[in-house]
């Protein structure tokens, strides 16, 4: 497998960017501009903006959790992936190990579901 | 001597688009590490090394290895730096690094060790590589019938129990993440949905929508409370953000909206 | 293994003249489809809910999606004074990017002749190329987090964390959802799952042949439902388009964007809902080929430029189906959104691939058939058997709605929030006098009517 069948990919992204970059710089140069100081207020349905957002731009920490598991999850969908690819090669042997990997997976899932990690209020 | 003509000879066998690749991607990558460590914002930090990531990936797929390449950007990028930047937005985007030292003269000890340490390594490598010829994974890709195959056939072979250890990482990923983040909350604190609705329409609460500022009131600034029916003033149409306060003279002019 | 290469190395040959023609093809596709599901999303809803839907600019209204499109380039661009701005400018930029490059390995059709050169109709295929999908989903979700971060703004903000959390939590559903495909087909490339959905191969059971049905989505149903379920998700449409949930966050992250950089966020979601249901097409519904009857009575269905009539046409079913689900679903609530896809999309899939590959090693071992089956059998009843037997949850006394009003018609005492009668009656329209005809007014409160409509049921 050479290359070269790479070389298509780089280009539609190439000719994406150009687009995007070229419509997003060109806007401003086309579109009107009336300044108006409220305007560039943040909206918040027409009332005063409050002063910063929420905490200060914070994110609360649930979304830290969503974000590890998200990982973990990850991770164990990259080893299914070869897995499942070769798994006529890989035969008994393979949907064994694969059989624990998941198991094992599996009980860290478990853990957190049961200490309601995955509840949200 | 003969390091530099091996040098030479590889950089000769690789084929021209690849060279391209790298000397465009390269840089970048470097680029992308200084302006992490450079970057007064630490969201900024973040992005200029998931640039890095990225080229790495590209430089996995250029040497035959696209699907270490493309986990890459799909682990590291796509998953790993989305976490840091969770974990930034945690802090808040205003706050910076505070640039107060606390170690005199550290900055300057850190600039020359770092210097030499890289050097170190860099000659360390040169010296152990440069006598290195490099296969390249064409061959064992087309002995497997494909990347992907052969490293299938690595990892669910040779390499098993390191595959299975993984998953042991992964558990440990997941406590740790519940242990650092999570708020356990007790049975009885937990309320359904239908307790929830029956406690707002408890008497005491006042489940309707509150009075918009402004509404019915003297004056259309939202510091103006909203007028009851019966001419009194609803304090509670004011949102709690909003200090009671006079207004600055640049807030109370106009806009400027007209001419 | 040694074919499949073979048919790879076919895309490393065009010359460099029809790559271009290639990706400018591609990328007019993706804009010309853009710019139709628009219309045909407006016009679908319209007619589902009784309206013309737009129908002025252009015959059937085709070109108001372009007018609105050009309209959005001349209008103002606000940029908030709180915003980050370079991070606000490359996060649109960043969105169309990795929508449209995700579209790089898609099946148009078969090989055909263009310009006396014989290229298939895909752009590029690689032997990892449905990940290049995964990789540019999982990029996306940066042109979100970025734009809802950077607009210094609260309700972009918000809408930014909940588009990532629910992107990054229905990647893993669809993650896991393709695991079965690449099984059956042995494959990651895109060209290959499609070739080896040609034909259905021949299974035994109980010493009868039968023929498998060839798409995989009849083959790995519940691969194909998880798919499209998280599709939905991924895209942020509804009933899961909780990013943009207007009543509650004005337009999610995309709030504070104007012009130019609204229509890329815009274009980009429109292009990945053309992409994911090109995929689901090219993973589950077999790609470019003609469905079954019309080749049984047309053998050049599947040659030439037809295939890319075939494969239009499926996704625009498929994209039927998103603005179907739009018409007619409420949206869901945040906490059981995310535990629909954390709790039963995820230990749904796995359970899933684990039965499909124990399945498959049954097949593929050298067992005789009369052992497989028992195998089976045994394996189906011991299933049967944990599940009848598992000690059941006792079930929380269920809280009905009507419990806690008192008979003065209020909830929680004679000072609390009056509710109006539940056996209240609602009068004919005088205003609508053909459709009361040989209707009776219905009671509102037709809680009691459905306990005793269930209990009869139960009888």
């Amino acid at each position: 497998m050479s290359l070269s069948a790479y070389i298509p990919i780089v280009g539609l992204l190439a000719l994406g960017a150009a687009f995007a970059l070229f419509s997003v710089s060109i806007a401003p140069i086309v579109g009107p501009r009336r300044y108006n100081r409220a305007k560039l207020d943040a909206y918040e349905c027409g009332i005063e903006p409050s002063p910063q957002p929420v905490g200060g731009g914070r994110f609360p920490v649930k979304f830290y959790l969503t974000a590890m598991l998200f990982i973990v999850f990850d991770i164990e969908i990259i080893f299914l992936y070869p897995w499942a690819v070769s798994f006529n090669k890989l035969a008994l042997f393979g949907f064994v190990e694969m059989v624990l990997f998941i198991a094992t997976v599996f009980v860290a899932y478990a853990y957190v579901w049961r200490r309601g990690g995955l509840d949200w209020d | 001597m003969s390091h530099q003509l091996l040098l030479a000879e590889a950089v000769g066998a690789m084929k021209g688009g690849e060279a391209t690749a790298f000397w465009i991607l390269a840089p970048l990558a470097v680029i992308g590490a200084i302006g992490m460590v450079w970057a007064r914002n630490a969201v900024h930090s973040a992005l200029f090394l998931v640039v890095t990531m990225m080229c790495l990936g590209v430089f996995y797929i250029i040497q035959a290895g696209p699907f270490i390449g493309f986990a890459q950007i799909i682990v590291y990028t796509g998953a790993i730096m989305m976490l840091f930047l969770f974990v930034l937005m945690l802090v808040g985007r205003d706050s910076t690094d505070s640039l107060i030292e606390t170690l005199r003269g550290q900055r300057m000890a850190a600039i020359v060790l770092g210097i030499g340490f890289a050097v170190l390594v860099g000659t360390g490598l040169f010296r152990a590589l440069g006598s290195v010829n490099s296969a390249g994974l064409d061959a064992a890709n087309t002995k497997h019938g494909g990347n992907v195959q052969g490293l299938a056939e690595l990892l669910f072979t040779k390499y098993v129990f390191a595959f299975e250890v993984t998953s042991a990482l992964l558990i440990t990923a997941a406590v740790g993440a519940m242990l650092l983040a999570h708020i356990e909350r007790r049975k009885e604190d937990r309320r359904s949905q239908p307790e929830m609705m029956r406690q707002r329409f408890a008497p005491g609460s006042y489940p309707a929508p509150k009075p918009g500022p402004g509404v019915f009131a003297t004056s259309d600034s939202v510091a103006t409370p909203a007028r009851l029916p019966d001419g009194s003033t609803a304090d509670r149409s004011i949102s709690k953000i909003l200090p009671t306060r006079e207004l600055t003279s640049a807030e109370a002019a106009p806009k400027g909206t007209e001419k | 293994m040694l074919a499949a290469t073979s048919s790879l190395d076919q895309f490393s040959h065009d010359p460099w003249w029809l790559v271009l023609i290639k990706i400018v093809g591609v990328f007019a596709f993706l804009v010309v489809m853009t710019l139709f599901t628009i219309w045909y999303e407006r016009r679908v809803v319209g007619r589902m809910q009784v309206r013309p839907g737009p129908n002025r600019n252009g015959p059937f209204g085709l070109l108001q999606s372009l007018a609105d499109g050009i309209k959005l380039a001349f209008k103002e661009e606000v940029i908030p004074k709180t915003a980050d701005k370079v991070v606000y400018f490359f996060a649109p930029v960043i969105s169309a990017v990795c929508a449209f490059t995700a579209f790089a390995v898609i099946p148009l059709g078969p090989v055909v002749s263009m310009f006396g050169h014989h290229t298939p109709l895909q752009l590029t295929d690689v032997p990892v190329a449905v990940l290049l999908i995964l990789a540019c989903s999982s990029m996306g979700v940066y042109g979100v987090v970025l734009a809802g971060w950077a607009s210094g703004s609260t309700y972009p903000l918000l809408g930014g964390l909940r588009s990532s959390a629910q992107m990054i939590s229905y990647e893993v559903a669809m993650g896991l959802s393709i695991v079965a495909v690449f099984m059956t087909a042995g494959s990651m490339s895109t060209s290959d799952i499609v070739a080896s959905q040609a034909n259905g191969s021949q299974a035994q059971f109980f010493g009868l042949t039968f023929t498998m049905p060839s798409w995989y989505a009849l083959l790995l149903f519940p691969s194909f439902l998880i798919y499209f379920v998280s599709a939905v998700g991924e895209t942020n449409r509804a009933p899961f388009d909780l990013p943009e949930a207007e009543s509650e966050l004005v337009g999610g992250f995309h709030t504070e964007y104007s012009s130019f950089k609204f229509a890329m966020f815009f274009l980009a979601e429109y292009i990945n809902m053309v992409t994911v249901s090109a995929l689901c097409t090219t993973l589950f519904l077999g790609g470019w080929r003609a469905p079954a009857p019309i080749t049984t009575f047309w053998a050049g269905a599947n040659s030439g430029w037809w295939p890319m009539l075939w494969f239009t046409i499926k996704v625009l079913l498929l994209l039927f189906v998103f603005i179907w689900l739009r018409g007619t679903l409420p949206r869901l609530r945040y906490d059981q959104f995310m535990r629909f896809g954390w709790k039963v999309l995820i230990p749904v899939n796995l359970v899933w691939i684990v039965a499909l590959a124990g399945l498959r090693t049954l097949q593929n071992s050298g067992l005789e058939s009369q052992i497989k089956t028992y195998i089976m059998v045994g394996t189906v009843l011991v299933i049967a058997a944990v599940w009848v037997l598992w000690p059941a949850k006792e079930k929380p006394t269920a809280a009905s709605g009507v419990e806690g009003i008192d008979p003065g018609g209020r909830v929680g005492g004679a000072g609390g929030f009056p509710v109006p009668p539940l056996d209240l009656e609602v009068p004919p329209s005088p205003r609508a006098p053909r459709l009361s005809v040989d209707r009776e007014p219905v009671p509102a409160g037709t809680v009691a009517g459905d306990q005793s409509a269930t209990e009869q049921e139960g009888r």
